[in-house]
C-alpha cells in the first residue's frame, strides 16, 4: 500500500493523498498485536479496582456492611459515598448522579461501594461481599407509564425530565386525504464495543493525577475526575489509550469508571486500574434509547405530504446522563428528508428505573429515522403508489429544500440524487419486475430507508463546538500533529493524517498524529457527532495556515520567489507558476531549525453562529447536513421468522472523500451494526436487569451474517468541513434498520411496529397467518379447558 | 490455594517452563506470565474471539483452556504469526485492504485466519464461517474478508507456481 501511494504521489505531481486509500497510520501495530490498549499497561505497585453494584432496581440503601469485603486476602481499600474527596457526582449535563449512592438506588448496577485490591480476583471477590442492606420501592418501567400522574417518582421533582418540540405550519388544518396512523416501540441497542470498558489511574501525591482511558471525550472524563477529587481541570491529565471500539459507549460513561479509579488511586496513593468484566460492562453500561413513537401523518390524492405529527417518549433510564441531548437530536430529524408543510412534533424524555440511556452512533436518529420510513411505507400503500414513487415526490432537493424546523439546506441538497444512486445499486425496478420467488416458507422483499443527518453539534451544544490543533514542523521535515478528538476505530488518525499531508505538501507516512491528551491541546469538545475529522482536519488547518507564515518567507528566500507564490506538494516546497524550480521540505524545514525559527503553530476552530428557537423548534439546529439512502433486500423465513439480510446498497452524501478505505471500511461497519440493531440486538430487561449480557445471548452480526454491500458515493461542492467532508460515522448506520424492516413488510405483506425484527416478532406478526398459528390456537385452548379442569 | 503446577511448553517457537496455580487460564499464563500482551481479553467467556491463539495449529480461545492443560503443546500467538520480522500474509493483507479499524479483535482474527489459509483457500462461505467465532464491531467484516480472500488468492498463486 505504501508502495501504492507512492506511485499515486508520483502519477499526480500536487494532488496529494485527499480521497486515496494509503494504509491507515494505526493498522501495522494493530494487527502485529503492539498496540497497548488499557488491560495492556501495568505499573510497579499497582492495585486494581472493582465495584459492588445493587441488584434490584429501586431499593432504599439502610445499611453496608464492608467488613467481609475488607477481610479478603489483598484488598487495600473499600471505599463509599463518605470517602469521596470532591463532589460525589458524575453525570455530564445535569446533577442526578451519584458517583456511589447513599441512601437510594434507582437502577440495576447503581455503584454502592469501590474495592482496590492487589490482584483483580481479590477485588472482584471482595466487591461481590459488600452486603447492602435494600428496602425495595416501587419501579417504574415502561417510559409512557413513568409520564402518568400516578407513577412511582424516580426523582423526587418527577418522571418528566424535558419536551421538545417542532412546530411549523397548523396540522390541524392540513388538507390531508390520505391519514395513517400508528405506534412504533423501538428498541434499544447495547454497543458491543470488543474491548471493555477500561482506564489508569496514576496519582502524584493529592496534587494532581493522569488517567489513561479507554474514551471518545478525554475533556469529559477530565471534568469528571476533577469534581470528584475537588481539583483544578489543570491537576487532571487524560490521555486517551488506544480505544477498541466506542460507538457512543465510550462518550459519556468512561468518566464513571474514571471517577472511580481516580477516587481510589487518591485513598491508597497507588496507579488503579480498572477494567470492566464483560458480563458488567453490559449490565451497567449505557444504552441506545428505547422510544417509544406515535406517528399521524397524512397526504393529498396526488401523493404529496400534507402535514405529520410525531410524539415520541424516551427512555431516558435512572439518570440523564446526555438523554435530553439525544432528544434534542431526535426531535428535529423526526420527519426525515421530507418536505411536509405543516409539522408538529413533540419528544418527550422520561424517567424510568431502566438502564440508563446514553450516545449510540446516530444519537437518537436511527429511531425517529426507523419510525418516518415505516410510515413512509404505510402512506405510499395508502396512496396506492410504490414507496420508492411516493418517496420520489416527497424527497428535499434544490427548489424545497427547508427542513421540518424551516431551516433551509445549502445547495446542492443530495436526496434525489442518493435516493436514485441506491435504486441503481439495489437494481429496484428489476426485482420489483419479476415475479417474486417463493419457495416454501422463504419470502423476499426489498424495502427503502433515508436519513437527514445533521453534522456536528446541534445548536444546544454549540458551546463545545470547537477544536484545537498543534503542529509541529520536526527538523527532519517530519510533521507530529496533535488534536483533541480521537481516535477509536473510526479512523480519525488516518483522517487527520491525510489532511495535514494534504495541506503541507508531505506524503502521509512522514506526519504522524499521536493520541490526544488533554495537557496537548485545549479543550475540543467530544468526539461525536460524526465531528471528528471534521473538527480536527478545520484546526490542523487552520495551525497549517499559521505554520506557513512562519515557513513561507524562508521558503521563498530559498526559491527566490515572492511569499506568496510559494506552494507545497509532492514533498517540495516550489514556485507556484514553475513547479520544477523547488526544495525539499525536509531542507527548509531543517533550514528553518538551524536559523532557530518556531517551527510550531497551532490551530482552532469553532463553528459559525446560528439562529435556533429551543421553544419552537424553528431555525438552524445544525451547520449543514448529509443525507443517506440504503436499500435493503431480504429473505424472512416465514415459519422460523428469521430475516436474513442478503443485500444492503447504500448512497452517501460525503462532501468530499478524505480517505477511502477509511469511509467505505465506516459505511461497511454501519450499515453491519445496523442491521444487527433492526433483527437480532435485543435487550431483554426484566424489571430493569440486562437478562442477556453476554454475547452468548445478545446476539450481534457475526462474519458469516454479512449482506453483500454495494456503496454509492455521492461527492459534491457544497458546504462541509475539512476539503469539503462532511461526517460519515454516524450517516452509514442511521438508515439500515429502516431499510431492512421495510424489506420484511414486503415480504410479508404486513405491517411489523416493533423492533428489533426477531424471530418472535415476526411469528407474532404473522398471527393466524403462520403456517402453525393453530399449534398456538389448539394450546390456547388446550391451556383453557385445563384451567377449568383444575378449577381455576 | 498455594499449589502450584509447573507448565512447560513451546511458546512462538520457543520453549518455556512456566509455574502456575492450577486454576490459571492459558489466556493469563500468555498475557502475564508470558508478557505477550496482544492476545487480548474481550468476554472471558469464549464468545468473543479477542483471545484466540493456536493450540498445536488449530484456533482455541484461550480464555476456556486451563494453563496446566497446555503442558507439553505447542501455543502460537499473534506475535508468533510473523516470520523473520514480516507479518503473516494475512496480516499484511488486513492492513492493505483496510481490514484494521480499532484492532482490538485484529490479533484473534489474525490468528484465525491464519489457521484458515493453512486449511486451504475454501469459498466465500467457508471464510466466512471461518470467522464467525470472531466478533468485530467496526468492519463490518467486508473488508477482513475480503483481506481473506486476497491472502488465500496469493497463498494459491504461489502454490500454483
Amino acid at each position: 500500500m505504501l508502495r501504492r501511494e507512492r506511485a499515486h504521489v508520483e502519477e499526480a505531481p500536487g494532488r496529494g493523498p485527499l480521497g486515496g486509500h494509503h494504509e491507515r497510520p494505526d493498522a501495522r501495530a494493530k494487527v502485529s498485536g503492539s498496540t497497548r490498549y488499557v488491560a495492556d499497561l501495568a505499573l510497579p505497585g499497582m492495585l486494581h479496582a472493582a465495584v459492588a453494584v445493587a441488584p434490584v432496581a429501586s431499593a432504599r440503601v439502610s445499611g453496608l456492611d464492608l467488613a467481609s469485603a475488607r477481610a479478603v486476602d489483598g484488598v487495600e481499600a473499600v471505599l463509599t459515598a463518605a470517602d469521596i474527596p470532591g463532589r460525589n457526582l458524575v453525570g455530564v449535563i445535569f446533577e442526578d448522579q451519584p458517583l456511589l449512592a447513599r441512601e437510594k438506588v434507582r437502577m440495576v448496577g447503581e455503584r454502592l461501594a469501590l474495592v482496590a485490591a492487589r490482584t483483580p480476583e481479590a477485588a472482584w471477590a471482595a466487591a461481590h461481599l459488600v452486603h447492602a442492606d435494600l428496602e425495595p420501592l416501587p419501579a417504574v418501567h415502561d417510559p409512557v407509564q413513568a409520564l402518568e400522574p400516578d407513577a412511582p417518582r424516580v426523582h423526587d421533582a418527577g418522571n418528566l425530565i424535558r419536551t421538545f418540540r417542532v412546530v411549523r405550519g397548523d396540522t390541524a388544518r392540513a388538507r390531508a386525504s390520505v391519514v395513517v396512523e400508528a405506534e412504533y416501540r423501538v428498541g434499544g441497542q447495547e454497543h458491543a464495543y470488543l474491548e471493555p470498558q477500561g482506564c489508569l489511574a496514576i496519582p502524584e501525591g493529592r496534587q494532581r493525577i493522569t488517567i489513561v482511558a479507554s474514551c471518545q471525550c478525554p475533556f469529559y472524563v477530565q471534568h469528571a475526575v476533577a469534581r470528584v477529587l475537588g481539583l483544578p481541570l489543570a491537576a487532571v491529565r487524560v490521555e486517551q489509550a488506544p480505544t477498541g471500539g466506542g460507538f457512543g459507549g465510550k462518550e459519556d460513561y468512561p468518566s464513571e469508571p474514571a471517577a472511580c479509579a481516580a477516587v481510589l488511586a487518591f485513598a491508597t496513593a497507588r496507579p488503579v486500574r480498572f477494567v470492566l468484566p464483560r458480563e458488567l460492562d453490559m449490565q451497567v453500561s449505557s444504552k441506545r434509547h428505547a422510544m417509544v413513537i406515535r406517528h399521524r401523518w397524512g397526504a393529498d390524492r396526488s401523493g404529496h405530504l400534507r402535514f405529520a405529527e410525531v410524539e415520541t417518549v424516551l427512555d431516558a433510564g435512572a439518570y440523564i446522563g446526555i438523554s435530553t441531548v439525544v432528544a434534542e437530536r431526535a426531535n428535529v430529524s423526526s420527519i426525515g428528508p421530507y418536505h411536509v408543510p405543516a409539522v408538529r412534533v413533540s419528544t418527550r424524555v422520561a424517567y424510568t428505573n431502566n438502564l440508563f440511556g446514553g450516545a449510540f452512533r446516530g444519537f437518537g436518529t436511527p429511531q425517529v429515522t426507523w419510525a418516518a420510513e415505516a410510515t413512509m411505507d404505510r402512506l405510499a400503500r395508502a396512496c396506492s403508489l410504490d414507496p420508492l414513487e411516493f418517496r420520489r415526490r416527497n424527497l428535499l432537493d434544490d427548489r424545497r429544500r427547508r427542513l421540518c424546523t424551516g431551516q433551509s439546506l445549502r445547495r446542492p441538497v443530495l436526496a434525489r440524487e442518493c435516493l436514485e444512486r441506491a435504486v441503481a445499486l439495489a437494481g429496484w425496478d428489476e426485482f420489483h419486475a419479476r415475479p417474486r420467488r417463493q419457495e416454501g416458507p422463504m419470502r423476499e422483499g426489498m424495502g427503502i430507508g433515508l436519513a437527514l443527518y445533521g453534522c456536528n453539534l446541534h445548536h444546544g451544544g454549540q458551546h463545545l463546538d470547537r477544536s484545537s490543533a498543534v503542529v509541529i514542523l520536526q527538523p527532519d521535515g517530519s510533521v507530529v500533529v496533535r488534536v483533541g478528538l480521537t481516535e477509536m476505530g473510526q479512523g480519525n488518525l488516518a483522517a487527520c493524517q491525510t489532511i495535514a499531508a494534504q495541506a503541507l505538501g508531505v506524503e502521509p507516512a512522514h506526519v504522524q498524529v499521536w493520541q490526544p491528551d488533554t495537557t496537548t491541546v485545549g479543550d475540543s469538545g467530544p468526539t461525536v457527532a460524526s465531528r471528528g475529522a471534521h473538527a480536527s482536519g478545520m484546526a490542523i488547518l487552520n495551525a497549517v495556515d499559521r505554520l506557513r507564515k512562519k515557513l513561507d518567507p524562508v521558503a521563498a528566500e530559498l526559491l527566490e520567489c515572492g511569499e506568496r507564490d510559494v506552494e507545497l506538494a509532492g514533498g517540495f516546497a516550489r514556485v507556484r507558476t514553475d513547479p520544477d524550480h523547488r526544495v525539499p521540505i525536509a531542507r527548509l524545514a531543517g533550514e528553518m531549525a538551524s536559523r532557530r525559527i518556531e517551527g510550531i503553530s497551532t490551530g482552532w476552530y469553532r463553528s459559525r453562529k446560528r439562529r435556533f428557537d429551543p421553544v419552537t423548534g424553528l431555525g438552524d439546529p445544525y451547520e449543514f447536513y448529509a443525507v443517506a439512502c440504503h436499500i435493503a433486500r431480504v429473505v424472512v423465513d416465514a415459519e422460523l421468522g428469521l430475516v436474513r439480510v442478503t443485500e444492503v446498497s447504500a448512497a452517501h452524501d460525503v462532501g468530499k472523500v478524505i480517505h477511502r478505505d477509511v469511509l467505505e471500511g465506516q459505511i461497511q461497519g454501519g450499515i453491519v451494526q445496523g442491521t444487527g440493531w433492526g433483527t437480532s440486538e435485543e435487550l431483554k430487561l426484566d424489571r430493569g436487569r440486562l437478562c442477556n449480557p453476554s454475547f452468548t445471548d445478545y446476539i450481534i452480526p457475526t462474519a458469516a451474517d454479512v449482506p453483500s454491500i454495494r456503496i454509492a458515493v455521492v461527492e459534491s461542492e457544497g458546504p462541509g468541513g475539512p476539503f469539503g467532508a462532511k461526517g460519515i460515522g454516524e450517516p452509514s448506520l442511521i438508515p439500515t434498520a429502516a431499510a431492512v424492516r421495510n424489506a420484511v413488510v414486503e415480504a410479508l405483506g404486513l405491517e411489523i411496529d416493533r423492533l428489533p425484527l426477531t424471530p418472535p416478532t415476526i411469528v407474532e406478526a404473522l398471527g393466524n397467518r403462520h403456517p402453525f398459528a393453530w399449534v398456538a390456537e389448539e394450546e390456547r385452548v388446550r391451556g383453557r379447558s385445563e384451567e377449568v379442569a383444575a378449577g381455576r | 490455594m498455594s499449589e502450584r503446577v509447573v507448565v512447560t511448553l513451546t511458546l512462538n517457537g520457543g520453549r518455556r517452563t512456566f509455574e502456575v496455580a492450577p486454576g490459571r487460564r492459558l489466556l493469563d499464563l500468555i498475557r502475564e506470565d508470558a508478557g505477550l500482551t496482544g492476545t487480548k481479553e474481550g468476554c472471558a467467556a469464549g464468545e468473543c474471539g479477542a483471545c484466540v491463539v493456536l493450540l498445536d495449529g488449530a484456533p482455541v480461545t484461550s480464555c476456556l483452556v486451563l494453563a496446566a492443560s497446555a503442558d507439553g503443546h505447542d501455543v502460537v500467538t499473534v506475535e508468533g504469526l510473523q516470520q523473520s520480522g514480516s507479518l503473516h500474509p494475512f496480516q499484511e493483507a488486513l492492513v492493505a485492504q483496510g481490514g484494521v479499524q480499532c484492532g482490538f479483535c485484529t490479533p484473534g482474527l489474525a490468528v484465525t485466519g491464519a489457521a484458515a489459509l493453512a486449511y486451504g483457500p475454501g469459498t466465500a462461505d467457508e471464510r466466512a464461517r471461518l470467522l464467525a467465532g470472531n466478533l468485530c464491531r467496526c468492519t463490518g467484516y467486508v473488508k477482513v474478508l475480503e483481506a481473506l480472500e486476497s491472502a488465500s488468492g496469493e497463498k494459491a498463486d504461489r502454490a500454483s507456481t
